[in-house]
């Protein structure tokens, strides 16, 4: 036998040896019978030098796992690959799991959109001032617009303050502050009833400073803290 | 260099249906997976019928292994829960190997129990028994480097370049110590197995 293959071999048993080298040697180690009965004789020999006491040492059982395996079909390269798929990683994937995130999110905003726009909703003021803000809250949206129009700006339509307006539904609302006075804060509850009011279409006619509760709202549940 | 290059290349061929690559894993590993499972198993024919069972597993198993820890680390993980299930099974089953403990004291006599239950035992054992003094009086003659180079492999674990360090020398030099040393080991382990009672010749 060659000197320089079994100088290999010796140094392939030990994981010693150059990886394209092993690949040519373990090809020609599963084929060559000789080689293998040497592979196997260096591992008896590391055996012995270890002492493994209670091993028998004859080979009989690498000879009966080859004869089980012997009626095993071979394995074939398919059947590696799914699980070598399913833990491959690509680049692209964060990119994409974000841009759906992105997409998802994008079409439920637009889809809240359209549910509040059109039909049972009214523009609220967010922050409610006293005085001539209740007064501009009382005229419709468009009015200021038909004012301006047809007169210039003068001292007896002051200018809407131009101010976040926040889209809610009048119903639900109403709703809310009536389950939620039961619960919040005197002070915050207050908050919220002014704004309410201010924004039903009901209460727009009530004089300023009126603490009258709007129509289709409990008294009781409505008060107004000082 | 890779601790675990070649054993790679050998389980890619497997991998991809060449069983025969796979006999030289286990001609490889039996003996550290019997020592293994016999951690938990003290008699040694139930030993190697748990790590042939081990290896079998470890077979049918093999497409999903992806080289992420080491093989052997692989194999070692199958046989410790081989090992594990058998002993379940065997505390559950009501026949029991009729073992008197009382007359166990010492491993020696509990594994010489263990050995005269397998019925190719004496064969086995005078073989066994003829490798190890033959190796142990190879290594005995071996001159000073090359024992000292083989002994630090296979006792200490050491890697080629460890060895290096230690005896002063280039990594070439232990590659070549350690082969030398095996080639005159193995020149008289051949006789021995050559001799009428070796079947390690019957792979492959």
């Amino acid at each position: 036998m060659n000197e320089e293959l079994d100088s290999q071999l010796s140094a392939m048993f030990d994981n010693e040896l150059p990886p394209a080298e092993c690949e040519l040697l373990a090809r020609r180690l599963s084929r060559d019978a000789d080689l293998k009965a040497r592979w196997g004789r260096y591992a008896v020999i590391g055996a012995v030098i270890r002492a493994e006491r209670g091993v028998t040492l004859d080979g009989a059982m690498a000879g009966r796992v080859s004869a089980a395996l012997s009626l095993e079909p071979p394995l074939s390269p398919e059947a590696a690959k799914p699980a070598r798929r399913a833990l491959q990683y690509h680049w692209w994937q964060p990119i994409a799991g974000a841009g759906l995130a992105a997409g998802v999110a994008a079409v439920s905003i637009l889809w809240l959109r359209s549910q509040a726009l059109p039909g049972g909703s009214h523009v609220v003021a967010r922050t409610m001032v006293a005085g001539t803000s209740t007064l501009a809250a009382r005229i419709p949206t468009s009015a200021p617009q038909n004012v301006s129009a047809s007169a210039p700006d003068s001292f007896v339509v002051p200018p809407v303050p131009q101010r976040p307006m926040m889209v809610v539904p009048a119903t639900e609302l109403a709703d809310y502050v009536v389950a939620h006075s039961a619960f919040s804060w005197p002070v915050s509850r207050g908050n919220l009833l002014s704004a309410l009011m201010v924004s039903e279409p009901g209460t727009s006619s009530t004089p300023a400073g009126s603490e009258q509760p709007a129509p289709g709202v409990q008294g009781n549940a409505i008060q107004n803290p000082k | 260099m890779s601790a675990d290059v070649s054993d790679l290349s050998l389980v890619r061929r497997v991998q991809r249906g060449d069983k025969g690559a796979f006999d030289a894993l286990v001609l490889k590993y039996q003996h550290k997976l019997v020592k293994l499972v016999m951690r938990y198993v003290r008699n040694p024919a139930e030993a190697e019928d748990i790590a042939q069972e081990a290896f079998i597993k470890a077979y049918r198993a093999l497409p999903q292994f992806r080289g992420d820890s080491a093989f052997y680390t692989w194999l070692y993980r199958i046989a410790i829960n081989t090992a594990k299930n058998a002993v379940v099974s065997r505390d559950r089953s009501p026949i029991e190997y009729n073992v008197d403990r009382n007359s166990m004291d010492t491993d020696e006599s509990y594994d010489m129990q263990g050995r005269l239950k397998d019925s190719e035992t004496p064969e086995g054992l005078v073989l066994t028994d003829e490798i190890r003094s033959t190796v142990n009086a190879a290594i005995d003659a071996l001159p000073e480097d090359l024992r000292t180079a083989i002994v630090l492999r296979e006792l200490e674990g050491l890697s080629y370049e460890e060895i290096a360090a230690s005896m002063a020398c280039p990594v070439g030099t232990v590659r070549s110590r350690i082969f030398r040393a095996r080639e005159a080991i193995d020149r008289r382990l051949r006789e021995v197995f050559e001799g009428g009672l070796g079947r390690a010749e019957e792979l492959g």
